[in-house]
């Protein structure tokens, strides 16, 4: 597909070529009042047809890099750019925006923010039109673009009726309508639920199937990806290239070196690792469920699986559901629930858009009062208790933690749950402190909470949920939109709080993650609990399927495995042998 | 992340063609907006109950035969206005100083408060004129899109589409802050408020919400200013128009009768026999 790749780790050999549609020459971009730059000296260059895709942990300057791609910087974003961006084989200094964006599309993370007017068909047309191309012309792009994402039948509705999948296949199509041949994709499905990631990488294999045209990915959902990309580039935590070349030559023979600059992997990759330490050795290296699922199959025998036991002795329950009904405005949101969660576990609660899980974990924290007698949470119904105790018994973290702020520092965010307590100063400040060293946030206690990083953020206003006290603890969607390294350390976080006896309900669209982290799952669909029970009993049944949904990497690769049927209800990756 | 955007009234939807009858829709924006100008103005000046009631009558004709109207839309207008009217007629005649109507009949007598025939006169011509403004306004309201406005205030009146097209991006914010806000209000709901009740608390938890209304306002601002720009918005003086909103005869035809009724009612009215009361 690619012309011939550079070896990797000789970045000076993906000097740009004369056919290079994008390259940069040393790039490092500062943005105003940073102290570091990154990306730093980066030198990449994508050509006619290939798919380049971008990964680096958080904070090496992927979506800055980006931004660089259409000269958004320096042209629109307040930061300093050295070295050269090279569009269409000229300097992105000299020409506008609008000049690079007949060679450079863009699609950016949120969906919602991508939408400027009213139609499906006036969205599309909107690029080609600031362009000055004659309209039926740009009627003849927008039909092509909506066809090619599947959305031409939908081009008279309001862009807000489609699904977060349905829009970022929009923001596709208006990047194509561009005519541009090259598209940058910056984490495009990070805001997305699994239908939509897959409704949006079903579309990008599409659009990359002939080789007209060029795509730079930036991605860390790796599983969904990586079967569509040709090479790959990898920043380092200061934003320097590290490695850069083809999927095989850098995933596979230096993966060792890509997980240790801090990137995650597909979850396969995962797996192969665990099982290559643990004395069993796939060759070639798995990247995909797929690839993953024939190795295992093509090794003669396997040592037997670290699957969990039986259910322990059952502990009194935290929370308890009974017959909880919610009907807002005529809709049927929530019908007829039951639901049980043992003190000291971890529950998530799945299901598609709309199943109403948001509206269970609301009901259970009584942000909305659910009806009287229906839920009780550590032996307090929601629906008659005062804020104050019921904040004192479950805490509830929303999935923008900046919504839940309210004082302007974090010591004073932490103090706050105890101050409308008339908690004596002195044991304020005691239990502040801990809370703070428990957080890893002792440093940043003087810092507004809307200047902490995202994950500060979020380990902050989990910390303020727990002050005081309360022993159950509910999450909305905490991992929304961030990276796999940020979610992981979230769910370390909760998995430690668990441990210490804290009952934690999740409302999750990530399903590997429930597979490694929940002890129990809750599923609903349209309303309706389909079922509950312990993770690994959930994931081996077809309670997922039942709900729309897909079960995650892993058990679909142990799931198709001909050979091993003990392996076949391994879900996670705790259940792999370790080293004898 | 489902914005509640559905509940409003779009203000994105395309407006079909409902044929001649309802002319309305095949009015140029802007000739809707002129049209209904001077009497709007003269009704703010005008004292009397007859003229803004005439005006009342000739609005709710024109919204009837022009305007193709949902059952909601239409019962809301036909029974919303005169509800509207007679809650607002006896609401300024109670507000209305007795003593400028004391030479008119009394109607009762509370204690010291005397109510006068005069004090309706005032209230019901006061709450006539307001009420005649709002239906002027809808003329042009229920029959308009937003693009459509946007579109011709850059084609007639040269307005720069930069700024057409960036009000209309910015008002799909509108909703999406409004579902935001609510959050935000659970959010904190669910911290526990400090402070206690009254105005100055119930003011001191607005300026809390203002906080994190603006940082994700500002955020999602960049964000579609970013997606605009890469999308060579504002590249040229002018860009692609696929909908032309022309001005045509019809719509100066339009201005014009709409005029000229306006001119007949308000200066060929005869006034003697309607004694302008409390206005000497």
């Amino acid at each position: 597909m690619s012309a011939a790749s550079a070896p990797a780790s000789d970045p000076h050999l993906d000097r740009p070529r004369p056919s290079a549609l994008l390259s940069t020459v040393g790039v490092s971009i500062l943005h105003e009042g940073g102290t570091r730059p990154t990306p730093l000296a980066v030198d990449l260059a994508v050509h006619p047809g290939e798919v380049l895709l971008v990964l680096g942990p958080s904070g090496s300057g992927k979506s800055t890099l980006a931004l660089a791609l259409n000269g958004l910087v320096p042209h629109a974003v307040p930061a300093s750019l050295e070295g050269e961006v090279l569009i269409g084989g000229r300097s992105s200094r000299e020409i506008s925006v609008a000049e690079a964006s007949r060679t450079v599309g863009m699609v950016f993370q949120d969906p919602d923010a991508q939408i400027v007017t009213g139609t499906v068909l006036d969205e599309v047309s909107f690029g080609p039109e600031n362009l000055l191309v004659p309209t039926d012309e740009v009627l003849a792009r927008a039909e092509r673009a909506l066809r090619e994402v599947g959305l031409w039948e939908r081009r008279s509705e309001n862009p807000d009726r489609l699904s977060g999948g349905g829009r970022q296949r929009l923001a596709i199509a208006c990047a194509l309508a561009m005519g541009s041949p090259l598209l940058v994709l910056d984490e495009p499905t990070a805001n997305l639920d699994p239908v939509g990631i897959d409704e949006v990488y079903a579309v990008l294999r599409r659009i990359v199937r002939d080789d007209r045209r060029s795509v730079l990915l930036i991605e860390h959902n790796l599983d969904a990806a990586i079967d569509l990309v040709d090479r790959v580039l990898v920043l380092d935590r200061l934003g320097r290239v590290a490695l850069t070349g083809t999927v095989d030559e850098v995933l596979r023979h230096r993966v060792d070196e890509v997980r240790a600059l801090g990137v995650w992997l597909p979850i396969a990759t995962l797996a192969a690792l665990d099982l290559r330490a643990a004395g069993m050795d796939l060759d070639p290296l798995p990247l995909t469920a797929r690839e993953l699922t024939a190795g295992l199959d093509a090794l003669p025998e396997l040592p037997a699986p670290r699957l969990p036991g039986p259910e322990g002795e059952h502990r009194a329950p935290a929370v308890e559901v009974r017959s909880l009904s919610v009907v807002k405005r005529g809709t049927t949101l929530l019908d007829d629930v039951e639901l049980s969660v043992p003190a000291g576990e971890m529950l998530a609660i799945i299901g598609t858009n709309g199943a109403g899980k948001t509206t269970l974990l609301q009901a259970i924290a009584g942000v909305v009062p659910p009806p009287r007698g229906t839920v009780t949470v550590g032996g307090l119904d929601p629906a008659k208790a005062d804020v104050r105790t019921l904040a004192a018994t479950i805490g509830f973290v929303f999935q923008n933690p900046e919504h839940q702020f309210l004082e302007p520092s974090v010591a004073d965010e932490l103090a706050h749950g105890l101050r409308i307590r008339g908690i004596p100063a002195d044991e304020v400040e005691h239990r502040v402190d801990r809370m703070l060293a428990r957080f890893g946030l002792t440093e940043l206690r003087a810092q507004h909470p809307f200047l902490l990083s995202g994950g500060q953020k979020r380990r902050l206003s989990v910390g303020t949920a727990l002050i005081a006290g309360a022993p159950v603890l509910a999450l909305d969607e905490p991992t929304f939109g961030q990276d796999r390294e940020h979610a992981a350390e979230l769910l370390d976080v909760l998995a430690r709080l668990r441990d210490e006896g804290t009952t934690v309900l999740m409302v999750t669209h990530d399903l590997q993650l429930v597979a490694d982290y929940a002890d129990r799952v809750a599923v609903l669909s349209g309303g309706r609990l389909l079922g509950a029970g312990p993770t690994s009993t959930v994931l081996a049944g077809d309670l997922i399927e039942r709900a729309g949904l897909r079960p995650p990497p892993l058990t679909r690769a142990m799931r198709a495995l001909a050979n091993h049927p003990e392996w076949r209800s391994v879900s996670r990756l705790a259940d792999l042998p370790v080293a004898p | 992340m489902t914005a509640a955007t559905t509940a409003m009234i779009d203000p994105f939807a395309v407006r079909p063609d409902y044929g001649p009858v309802r002319f309305l829709y095949r009015l140029n924006p802007l000739s809707k907006i002129a049209a209904p100008l001077p009497a709007m103005i003269a009704l703010i000046f005008v004292r009397d109950p007859l003229t803004p009631a005439i005006f009342l009558g000739l609005t709710f004709a024109l919204i009837l035969i022009g305007a193709k109207l949902s059952r909601r839309a239409a019962l809301g207008i036909l029974l919303g206005i005169p509800a509207a009217l007679i809650v607002l007629t006896l609401s300024f005649a109670l507000w209305t100083d007795p003593a400028r109507t004391a030479d008119t009949t009394n109607l009762f007598t509370i204690a010291d408060y005397r109510f006068n025939t005069g004090a309706l006169y005032i209230g019901a011509s006061t709450a006539l004129r307001l009420t005649t403004l709002a239906a002027l306004a809808l003329l042009g309201g229920l029959t308009t899109d937003g693009p459509d406005l946007v579109r011709s205030l850059v084609q007639q009146l040269r307005v720069p589409y930069r700024i057409g097209y960036t009000a209309l991006a910015a008002y799909r914010f509108v909703p999406r802050f409004a579902h935001e806000l609510e959050i935000i209000r659970a959010a904190h709901r669910v911290r526990g408020m400090a402070g206690g009740r009254g105005p100055i608390a119930g003011l001191r938890r607005y300026l809390g919400y203002v906080v994190p209304l603006l940082a994700s306002a500002i955020r999602h601002a960049e964000r579609v200013a970013l997606s605009m720009d890469s999308r060579a918005f504002g590249a040229h003086p002018t860009r692609t128009e696929r909908h032309l909103v022309p001005f045509r005869t019809r719509d100066w035809l339009f201005i014009a009768a709409f005029w000229i009724v306006s001119a007949l009612v308000l200066l060929a009215l005869p006034r003697d026999f309607l004694p302008l009361i409390g206005d000497r």
